[in-house]
């Protein structure tokens, strides 16, 4: 489920979604819910992300993606990294899981059906899929591939946990720069983008483009 | 019927707000809408210069917000057309004299007394910019064909939106029909390719801007150049008239089709 964050101070916004939740029949719609967080351009810090986690905790809910300002973005990131991960997220997140069959990548995916542009920033720890295009400046973050069906122009890095067999695809694919785990390539300086699907992956220690002809 | 507050906004400095903001002012004016143009860039204020209405300040909109001085004492009337007023920034003020609330609030006493109130927005994406898009029913975007400024355009365009705003309209401003001839600029297709929003206008790079704006005779009160006739037809638009774009030379038939395909959605 997405929730997205409107106008007012934080802690009023808190108390107003701590309602929502405990209305009467909602505990047990919400149980077990992974919560998508847009936040638009408001920034929020380490500890308000935080008391977001605790309090999705209580309802059984797992925070596992946020949308909006790189800052946010950060916060988020950092709350994870100290917070106790629920049990389910904490195989995801540090790869200690030893089932290989569950990767990131096939477990869950982030639609986003909007424009990322300039300054907006995509981090999810499973694929990313965008039906729009990814504008110069933005930057999408996924611990899976990333699919977008639209023009892809902006930063990309894919299995950013550090997994090299991720995946990159796009119907114009023509980002700034590209990673792939720990692999980076930078758009050549000037050769035009190609008018069909392209899709990069990590072949010898080597990240490579070609034309996309199923996945 | 309560009137429209449109904010114009760019992102990034020196693409032509304080311009456009009194150029459209201007023209939606001379089609007998009353209009009110409010300078949002507090301690940088320009519009009054561009609009040759500087030597007549009195109050201000910091002065407003603080109760030193009622609306209609601030509000300075146009020489030239009576249907246009400016209220001017402080100048010797920041931009934190005033916030978001106090902008809605200034702006729902505007709207009664106006058919359109056009708030010329700071540049940056800071304090300035977010309370010059608080009160906003409509949002344009100025941008350049330069690479910086399409980047900046597409940043204030995403955090329109993320404030909920209705998607912004784009005027492409200081267009040059030549340099994209040669290949040398980017077109009309290229900026648009990029920010995917309404186009509701072109203006085409023009001398006579210069001279205009430092004489404060802004180019839409006649229709002699290329650049006042080109606000005109935004104001135009904006008032809900179909008026076909104008080419400048430009490849004519993709650009017409180009505009119909973003008016379409």
């Amino acid at each position: 489920m997405a929730i997205t964050l409107g106008e007012g101070a934080w802690h009023d916004i808190l108390n107003e979604l701590a309602t929502q939740l405990n209305r009467p029949g909602a505990q047990s719609f919400f149980h077990g819910a992974r919560v998508f967080l847009e936040t638009g351009d408001r920034a929020f810090d380490v500890l308000q992300i935080e008391e977001l986690i605790a309090l999705l905790a209580q309802h059984e809910m797992t925070l596992t993606a946020v949308s909006g300002e790189t800052r946010t973005q950060d916060a988020f990131e950092q709350a994870r990294a100290t917070m106790p991960a629920p049990p389910e997220s904490l195989a995801l997140e540090t790869g200690e899981s030893p089932a290989p069959t569950t990767t990131p990548k096939e477990a869950h995916a982030l639609l986003v059906q909007r424009t990322v542009r300039s300054g907006q920033t995509c981090q999810y720890a499973g694929t990313i899929v965008i039906i729009g295009d990814v504008n110069p400046g933005a930057q999408v973050v996924a611990e899976g591939d990333v699919i977008v069906w639209g023009k892809l122009r902006g930063v990309v890095h894919a299995g950013a946990a550090g997994d090299a067999n991720a995946m990159v695809g796009a119907l114009i694919l023509a980002p700034t720069q590209l990673r792939i785990g720990e692999h980076i390539a930078r758009a050549p300086d000037e050769k035009r983008a190609r008018q069909f699907p392209e899709v990069a992956r990590v072949r010898d220690g080597r990240i490579v483009v070609e034309p996309w002809i199923g996945m | 019927m309560p009137g429209r507050v449109i904010t114009i906004t760019s992102g990034k400095g020196g693409v032509g707000k304080t311009t456009a903001t009194a150029n459209i002012g201007v023209a939606l004016a001379r089609r007998g809408q009353r209009v009110a143009c409010v300078d949002a860039d507090i301690g940088l204020r320009n519009l009054d210069v561009v609009m040759g209405l500087e030597n007549r300040i009195v109050y201000d909109l910091v002065d407003v917000v603080e109760g030193r001085a009622r609306l209609r004492q601030a509000l300075i009337k146009d020489k030239r057309l009576p249907e246009l007023q400016l209220l001017p920034a402080a100048q010797t003020r920041e931009k934190s004299a005033v916030n978001g609330k106090q902008m809605i609030r200034l702006c729902d006493e505007l709207k009664k007394e106006f058919d359109f109130v056009l708030i010329d927005s700071p540049a940056g994406i800071e304090l300035g910019f977010k309370n010059a898009l608080a009160p906003a029913d409509q949002v344009l975007i100025i941008v350049t064909p330069e690479v910086s400024a399409v980047r900046d355009a597409d940043r204030v365009i995403g955090l329109a939106e993320a404030s909920e705003k209705p998607s912004p309209k784009l005027i492409i401003n200081r267009l040059r029909p030549a340099m994209v001839r040669r290949g040398e600029m980017m077109d009309t297709a290229d900026v648009l390719e990029v920010l995917a929003i309404e186009l509701i206008g072109i203006v085409p790079e023009d001398e006579t801007i210069i001279t205009s704006t430092n004489k404060g005779q802004p180019v839409a009160l006649e229709d002699r150049t290329a650049a006042g006739a080109a606000f005109t037809r935004i104001a135009q638009r904006l008032l809900g008239e179909d008026v076909p774009f104008q080419t400048f030379d430009e490849s004519a038939g993709l650009l017409d089709r180009l505009a119909r395909l973003f008016r379409s959605q």
